[in-house]
């Protein structure tokens, strides 16, 4: 077994050229999934069974199947249909890019939308009754208490799965994409060293998650104000 | 021991022409996977069939020899053929240089070689009238094939401004190719003849341009397989070759299978 600890660090810098690609994906497919999420969120404690019922159904399918499975599903499933291929969403789905954003950001939503709800639960009940008592309205309290509570509440779990759509991302490299796993993979097939390529990508994936914990630990740390003087 | 096998009688016609030609007819054992469709391997009623078999058989039929195949598994082939299991491995086995420091090839019976194929409605213009690589006509163009192929390598260096969308299997490229993600594929075309082209899946879709016989990129092809030292049976197999060759014998044994040739057509024999 010979190591070449040169090859990996030369592969870092070819390896960088899909870096873009990676944070892209990982952008884009979580501000979409958070977004689904809050509209997910707010279904699903509506309280009517017609809003809440096609939200749970969502979450079910989307936390139910693997994503690698989704991926394939959207990408080489829905094209079969002629349908899909003559409509608008074509111009999306044509694309691997498209597809991914798609599949990741479905798959964010899904989870999120389950975090959130478990900050929204985690509101101590007599913040509620305080904000009444001071004769604030239904919304304001939402806005004012529970929202930012919930936030703060679900932050750690929020960044967990954060940093689980960066690995996801990987999952691009399966649809042609060129992300980070994507250059790892053609460079191996190139020079048959998996050992020291992926060792190289797997340091950059870990700069990438250090930087998203230090992130989300400071945010965590502004949202605390109310609690640590 | 792991690896069985089985030893047909040979074809009556050629068991009686050994006979007629020498009395102490030599024997050949060839050593084949019988299982590599459409190359070698068996019909329903255990029939050995396929282009290396009659490759096998006519080879056997110059040399004045009778032919006894051996099934052998492929990861195999190689040390038993060293263990004197057979004489020849015909095989569908790739002339590479890394088996050539264990064994020595005949010339190539069958090519590497890669093709474009795309929907024929498209008009894709990858290749001159003379047959040379239009390089314009790739401008922008997707061309899917599998992650770092030869013919990967190929299309870089020939066609630098076509788009390469690269895939991880092969059936992933015909359904891409098929649902307009790319524009023509580049692939063997036996492959992709018998998995697709043949299939209603590949109606509309035919080869675009030439076969690609690019030895420096694809590899010289497939060749017979011999233990080293061995030279004077070397050049009477590479004799036979080039004789089955020319009389038109590889062209018919191919057309069996495919609606194109498969052997070398510029005969260069084995550098």
């Amino acid at each position: 077994m010979s190591f070449d600890i040169a090859l990996v660090f030369d592969s870092i810098p070819k390896m960088l050229e899909g870096i873009g690609l990676t944070l892209e994906l990982l952008f884009l497919s979580t501000s979409i999934g958070l977004i689904l999420a809050v509209i997910t969120l707010l279904m699903r404690i509506s309280g009517r069974r017609f809003l809440a019922w096609p939200a749970m159904a969502y979450i079910y399918v989307f936390r139910g199947t693997p994503i690698l499975v989704q991926i394939f599903v959207i990408y080489y499933g829905l094209p079969q249909f002629d349908l899909i291929r003559e409509s608008i969403f074509w111009a999306i789905l044509r694309e691997p890019f498209g597809c991914m954003v798609v599949a990741l950001s479905l798959n964010a939503g899904a989870y999120v939308s389950e975090i959130l709800r478990g900050g929204l639960l985690g509101v101590d009940r007599g913040l509620h009754e305080a904000g009444k008592a001071l004769g604030m309205s239904t919304p304001q309290r939402f806005i004012y208490i529970t929202t930012p509570i919930a936030v703060r509440l679900a932050i750690p779990a929020y960044s967990n799965d954060f940093i689980s759509m960066l690995k996801a991302t990987a999952l691009a490299s399966t649809v042609t994409l060129l992300d980070m796993t994507g250059v790892a993979r053609t460079i191996v097939a190139k020079t048959f060293a998996p050992y020291e390529i992926f060792i190289a990508a797997a340091m950059i994936y870990m700069v990438m998650t250090w930087f998203i914990q230090r992130g989300f630990g400071l945010f965590e740390r502004r949202m605390s104000r109310y609690v640590k003087p | 021991m792991k690896t069985y096998k089985t030893i047909l009688t040979a074809v009556a016609a050629l068991a009686a022409l050994g006979a007629i030609q020498s009395a102490s007819a030599e024997t050949l054992r060839v050593g084949t996977e019988c299982t590599y469709h459409p190359f070698n391997f068996r019909d329903s009623s255990g029939n050995l069939l396929g282009y290396d078999i009659d490759v096998a058989r006519a080879v056997g039929q110059h040399l004045g020899a009778e032919i006894e195949f051996v099934c052998q598994k492929w990861d195999g082939m190689i040390p038993s053929l060293l263990a004197n299991k057979f004489d020849l491995i015909v095989a569908s086995m790739s002339i590479t240089e890394k088996r050539k420091k264990k064994i020595d090839f005949s010339d190539p019976y069958r090519v590497s070689i890669g093709q474009f194929i795309g929907a024929k409605s498209k008009g894709l213009k990858f290749f001159n009238a003379d047959g040379s690589v239009n390089a314009a006509g790739f401008k922008g163009v997707k061309i899917g094939l599998q992650r770092a192929t030869t013919y990967d390598n190929w299309l870089q260096a020939k066609a630098p401004g076509a788009q390469v969308v690269r895939y991880d299997s092969i059936e992933a490229l015909y359904l891409d190719l098929k649902n307009g993600r790319v524009d023509a594929i580049m692939t063997n075309p036996m492959k992709a003849y018998l998995k697709f082209l043949s299939k209603p899946d590949g109606a509309g879709y035919d080869v675009i341009g030439p076969q690609i016989e690019d030895t420096e990129y694809f590899g010289t092809g497939v060749g017979i397989g011999l233990r080293k030292g061995n030279e004077a049976l070397l050049k009477r197999v590479n004799k036979a070759i080039r004789t089955i060759t020319d009389d038109g014998s590889l062209e018919k044994f191919a057309l069996k299978h495919f609606p194109f040739t498969i052997h070398p057509k510029k005969w260069k024999g084995a550098g």
